[in-house]
């Protein structure tokens, strides 16, 4: 059950900062653009900069350099979404995990961010800790109601799982929108979209990814892993699998089809991003969703959909 | 009755074990060992990786072990175990920390290197993940979904979007300023050549270890040592 009391405290703006994640750019770029999409009919401004790199965060959580060098790169990003004005919309766990957590340890350790802002400063930005970072989660569970209204072409008999992702759920648990381990907001848009609920075992587990364990123990531990939550997720015959995260999606999309490569199993379960499934539901064109960009296919879904409303 | 949770014969327990041993504890030292996290976890599910016993052993005050063992690269970073903790513990926070601890002492090298290519995509583009596939399959399989040539820059430009998401020349420069102050250019170049090293002495390793007081909280990064 979502929280109502951090919910309450989500900014719900005229306009956010869109911080791009370089997995939905460089590999779903539909994440990005059924956001836009999404948040135009609901009458939502989004603006972004090409001043904003990778999140940064990345650096230190695999083991490539200290907080050290993770700390200027965030908080520098952190200084453009300041610069707009506007509270920041991640579509990434990782993006909003690390600019959340850095910030919030600069917050709270002023000499830290002293240092870093004397680094900053050679490039004449500052990092003021003025801006705050939405998650998407967050940000569709507090514009419910209004989604609601923009749903034109209810997706009527589609089977629908979801996977939460690890990072903000578990990893942000103190002050997530929902329940680490019974969450609902996306059920209920998942409802509000006019689609069915299915649930499966392995449902809140991690997507297998591992952070870096589909690099560095891919055989050993990723894939198996993977396989379990897969296999699960095949038993319920789902249409499709909700995701709030590009990595997530990147594993789940592509592992189904590494799985088929090598002739283990065949799943053809495809993973939609939260927003490319509201999309579908407010009658988007899914060529500007991105579903094609898809490696587990679309179509049969589409073309349910299409039975369904014929 | 179990001398763990016993508090008057702390420090006895931990009399001989270094500072850097304390600083770890921090938080850990609040676990009761109920086993929730391995419940929850991973990479537990798929190997003998087990969160309960790494924390025992640290507590026990055998962190070299810890930092010796690929047990400590078997962490999904998903932080399951921290959110069924009882007693809040974020394990993966330790397991981030320790792993710079590993690196220092010499192991986990092997790993890292495994990730040098993204890092090095990030230096040169300011971006961590491109839109080269390493599989060629996947390029095949997206051109019969797409009906396009299956590169994302076709892709792309179908969905009416720029052929590629580019940062800016001064982002990427900045990028690149940050990464050379910070040591991370440097450790990028040297990160090809590194191999395991012998172990360092415990003293050695309190020296480049600093992360969390006794209360978790941040305590400073290393000094550095100037007649290295």
């Amino acid at each position: 059950m979502p929280r109502t009391e951090v919910l309450e405290k989500v900014p719900i703006d005229d306009s956010y900062f869109l911080f791009r994640s370089c997995v939905s750019s460089s590999k779903y770029p539909g994440i990005e653009t059924s956001t836009e999409e999404v948040f135009a009919r609901l009458g939502i401004e989004l603006e972004d900069s090409p001043e904003q790199s990778c999140c940064g965060g990345f650096i230190t959580f695999t083991s490539l350099a200290e907080v050290t060098a993770s700390l200027p790169a965030v908080a520098r990003n952190l200084s453009i979404i300041e610069e707009s004005g506007k509270n920041a919309l991640t579509m990434c766990n990782g993006c909003h995990m690390f600019l959340t957590e850095f910030g919030h340890f600069m917050d709270h350790n002023p000499d830290i961010t002293n240092k870093v802002n004397e680094m900053l400063g050679m490039l004449g930005r500052e990092y003021k800790g003025s801006s705050h970072v939405l998650h998407m989660l967050e940000a569709v569970a507090g514009l419910k109601e209004r989604i609601k209204e923009q749903i034109t072409n209810p997706l009527k008999g589609l089977r629908v799982a979801t996977h939460y992702g690890c990072h903000y759920l578990y990893g942000f648990k103190h002050d997530a929108v929902d329940d680490p381990y019974m969450p609902t907001v996306l059920e209920e848009l998942i409802d509000i979209a006019g689609a069915e609920n299915v649930t499966y075992p392995e449902a809140r587990t991690c997507c297998g990814s591992g952070l870096t364990q589909i690099i560095i123990h891919k055989e050993e531990m990723s894939l198996p892993f993977l396989k379990r939550k897969l296999d699960s997720l095949k038993k319920i015959e789902a249409d499709a699998l909700i995701v709030v995260c590009p990595y997530c999606m990147t594993i789940l999309d592509r592992g189904q089809f590494k799985m088929e490569e090598r002739g283990i199993e065949e799943y053809g379960v495809p993973v939609l991003y939260i927003n490319q499934l509201l999309g579908l539901a407010m009658g988007i064109d899914p060529v500007k969703l991105g579903l094609e960009a898809h490696i587990t296919p679309v179509k049969r879904l589409l073309e349910k959909l299409e039975a369904s409303n014929a | 009755m179990s001398r763990l949770f016993d508090k008057e014969l702390r420090p006895e327990l931990y009399s001989d074990l270094s500072e850097l041993t304390f600083r770890f504890i921090g938080d850990l030292e609040k676990c009761m060992q109920c086993g929730k996290c391995v419940g929850n976890c991973p990479a537990a599910s798929v190997t003998q990786y087990n969160s309960r016993r790494i924390i025992h052993s640290i507590k026990m005050g055998n962190v070299e072990d810890v930092i010796k063992s690929e047990e400590l690269w078997s962490c999904f970073f998903c932080s399951s175990c921290y959110a069924s903790c009882p007693k809040d513990i974020n394990f993966p926070f330790t397991v981030a920390m320790l792993r710079y601890a590993s690196l220092y002492a010499g192991y986990g090298w092997e790993y890292v290197k495994k990730l040098l290519p993204y890092a090095l995509d990030y230096y040169r583009t300011g971006m961590t993940v491109l839109q080269d596939e390493r599989n060629p399959n996947i390029t095949r399989r997206r051109a019969r979904n797409s009906d396009t040539s299956g590169s994302m820059a076709d892709v792309r430009e179908k969905m009416g979007l720029s052929r590629e998401r580019k940062v800016s020349d001064r982002a990427l420069s900045e990028v690149q300023f940050i990464s050379d102050v910070s040591g991370m250019t440097r450790i990028l170049k040297e990160l090809p050549d590194k191999k395991e090293k012998a172990p360092l002495s415990r003293s050695e390793l309190d020296r480049i270890l600093l992360v969390t007081d006794r209360n978790g909280k941040f305590a400073g990064f290393p000094e550095e040592d100037d007649n290295a």
